[in-house]
């Protein structure tokens, strides 16, 4: 027993590349995976407070009918029993093909997140980050654009004139606020000098702004914030920008066709590529896993006189993680408080707010930006 | 011993050569134009793999200007291939001979 | 094992062998999701060569925006499937299939893989070496995006310029070939 014991950590230890990066996505996917049925119930009891009303709480787990944490269970159970149809004349493989694409996406875009500062393990230096590109963001920005054709192929593949319109005014919106998105975060990659969202995390709890207030990014450019918080709202096609998949008004857009486990993977992909910007706006404009007023050197040093090195980096890895799950929780706390208080956008009055009034806002922020941080680097 | 930048312009080549292919052998106008997509991806592949042979940068900049005049060319072409198909309802390269002489 | 060895080679030949699969499709809509899954597989393969900025741009631009435009023409204008060719083999084509195979046989043989060895080192060039009087990198090789801006910034500005000037013309010419003619008597088409 020991030998065997002793060979799976040998062999862990020479592999400690392929298994840490085994390991991060698979933390990765599991956060992923675990947003939607949280938010399936954070929005049905937020909805509900918000509507003066008090929401599912009847579903319990043996009885344990607390706040009625058991929907989403009991959601996904009628859900995966439903009938599984595919309409006669759809194009079978685009219908069975666009979920995927959008599920796959919105897993796939969040495995550039940064969770946490280097862990070490065994001597080897970890970046908690699953996928560590020289460009960066870059990376996060083509993932959400080919989430695009997630829509797309499912309003086209449906044979639907409804889903049609749908799906191609839902992909013409998602990709007209990706150039306002991109616009928008252009002006914070001059103010901290790299694509890398380690180091814009670690250039924000560097010093303290005007001496009391932490360098975030969202101090030193609040513009640009608000319009990366306006984008984020109409690529996930949430309201007030959700025309395209609006009950009321075009007979929920390109999700008509859709029933059972198809809609909730379409969901699955859409909070994750919710929970993938947020995490993004939180690295970018709130300082990403550190703790406000106590880098994470500061927090390891701190714990260093009670546990030897390692286990401190990981403690501090899990409280990174905390912290940055609760800054992502501000915001998606803010896009359900958004759904249920704000009216929905008109077409044409969410087209001119992206290329009329974003696009030149955003414009005019880089070159202000640049101007201001080429003068500041002069002098 | 074959390395990867190597490989990548043989690939470079083989795609070039089917693209060819697309572009000789459909009549139309749209395949034609994913066809002229495919024969460019082909160069940029070339243009990054020389780039990573030579050890300079030059090769990954000039695949930069070769996407940005991909995405114009795609963009007139296709407009054109939306006003053909208003006029004439089709957009096969043999129906348009009306300046044949 | 050398992983980044196999995953560029399995890349590579889905690549192709999509890509020929695309040019003999019927339908345009199946064709343009082949030809996206193509760029992104050759976005993969940039990433393995280590021009991860090249990647990157690859799937934002080409694979995120300029086929986005295709299907998008191809679903509102609603193109119906093309009737395949059929008839007798033209002369073109069969040169074309001759040199196919020809140039398979010679890539799959030792023949072909030390001419493109020797070629290089017949211009005094080696794999990874710079060759004299090349620019050399503004910054460490591991830096991709800073040396792709740098240099696109400082040695290639005026390229870059005139680029960003067509880019303007073309926008412009595709707005204006693509409007709707508002004519006195124009039917809605």
């Amino acid at each position: 027993m020991d030998g065997s014991l002793g060979a799976v950590a040998q062999f862990l230890e020479s592999n400690i590349g392929l298994v840490a990066a085994i390991g991060k996505i698979g933390l990765a996917l599991v956060i992923a995976l675990q947003v939607a049925p949280i938010m399936v119930w954070v929005e049905r009891r937020q909805a509900a407070f918000i509507q003066r009303r008090i929401g599912p709480n009847r579903v319990g787990i043996f009885g344990f009918k607390l706040f009625g944490l058991g929907q989403p269970l009991a959601d996904t159970i009628k859900l995966l029993f439903k009938e599984d149809f595919i309409p006669k004349q759809a194009n079978k493989f685009f219908y069975v093909l666009a979920p995927i694409v959008t599920a796959v996406m919105g897993l796939v875009a969040i495995q550039g997140i940064p969770f946490a500062k280097d862990i070490v393990v065994a001597g080897h230096t970890i970046n908690m980050q699953p996928v560590n590109l020289n460009a960066g963001f870059l990376y996060l920005f083509a993932m959400t654009a080919l989430g695009v054709y997630g829509v797309a192929l499912a309003g086209w593949s449906s044979n639907n004139k409804y889903a049609l319109l749908g799906g191609l005014r839902a992909s013409a919106q998602m990709i007209s606020y990706e150039i306002a998105m991109g616009l928008a975060l252009l002006p914070m990659v001059f103010i901290y000098g790299s694509l890398d969202l380690q180091t814009m995390i670690a250039a924000q709890s560097d010093e303290l702004l005007f001496g009391f207030l932490p360098k975030w990014g969202i101090f030193l450019s609040p513009i640009s914030f608000v319009i990366f918080v306006i984008t984020m709202f109409a690529e996930t096609n949430r309201l007030p920008f959700d025309l395209a998949e609006g009950e009321a008004e075009l007979v929920a857009g390109f999700l008509v066709e859709y029933g059972s486990m198809r809609w909730s993977l379409f969901f699955l992909g859409e909070y994750a590529m919710m929970f993938t910007l947020s995490a993004l706006t939180a690295c970018v404009f709130l300082g990403g896993y550190e703790i406000p007023w106590l880098p994470q050197t500061e927090l390891i040093s701190m714990l260093t006189p009670y546990v030897t090195y390692e286990p401190a980096t990981w403690i501090a890895a899990l409280i990174g993680l905390g912290v940055l799950i609760t800054k992502v929780a501000i915001f998606m706390f803010l896009f359900v408080q958004a759904r249920f208080t704000l009216p929905r956008f008109r077409y044409d009055q969410l087209m001119r707010v992206g290329w009329v009034y974003l696009l030149p806002l955003a414009l005019i922020n880089v070159v202000v930006l640049a101007l201001v941080v080429g003068i500041m680097r002069l002098t | 011993m074959l390395q990867l930048p190597e490989l990548g312009l043989y690939f470079s080549f083989l795609m070039f050569l089917v693209g060819l292919a697309g572009v000789m052998f459909r009549k139309n106008i749209l395949f034609m134009m994913l066809s002229v997509e495919v024969l460019l991806n082909a160069a940029n592949l070339a243009f990054v793999s020389a780039s990573k042979i030579t050890g300079t940068i030059d090769g990954q900049v000039v695949m930069f200007f070769v996407m940005a005049v991909a995405a114009c060319e795609a963009a007139v072409g296709l407009a054109l291939i939306i006003g053909l198909y208003r006029t004439k309802a089709s957009i096969e390269a043999d129906d348009l001979k009306a300046l044949r002489g | 094992m050398d992983w980044n060895f196999v995953s560029f080679v399995v890349m590579g030949i889905a690549a192709s062998i999509l890509s020929g699969t695309m040019i003999t499709r019927r339908r345009p809509v199946s064709a343009a999701m082949i030809l996206i899954a193509v760029m992104t597989l050759l976005a993969g393969m940039f990433g393995l060569l280590e021009a991860h900025f090249a990647a990157a741009a690859q799937i934002i631009v080409y694979a995120g925006a300029i086929m986005v435009v295709f299907v998008f023409v191809i679903m509102l204008l609603n193109l119906p499937p093309e009737e395949l060719r059929y008839g007798g083999i033209t002369l073109g084509e069969m040169i074309l299939i001759a040199f196919g195979v020809v140039l398979a046989i010679a890539l799959g043989t030792q023949v072909g893989q030390g001419l493109l060895t020797r070629g290089v080192e017949s211009m005094g060039l080696a794999i990874g070496q710079t060759p004299e009087g090349a620019r050399p990198l503004y910054f460490p090789p591991s830096e991709n995006v800073k040396n792709v801006a740098s240099s696109m910034f400082v040695d290639y500005l005026w390229a870059f310029e005139l680029v960003s000037f067509l880019i303007l013309a073309a926008v412009i010419g595709a707005i204006v070939i693509a409007k709707k003619r508002s004519t006195p008597n124009a039917t809605a088409s």
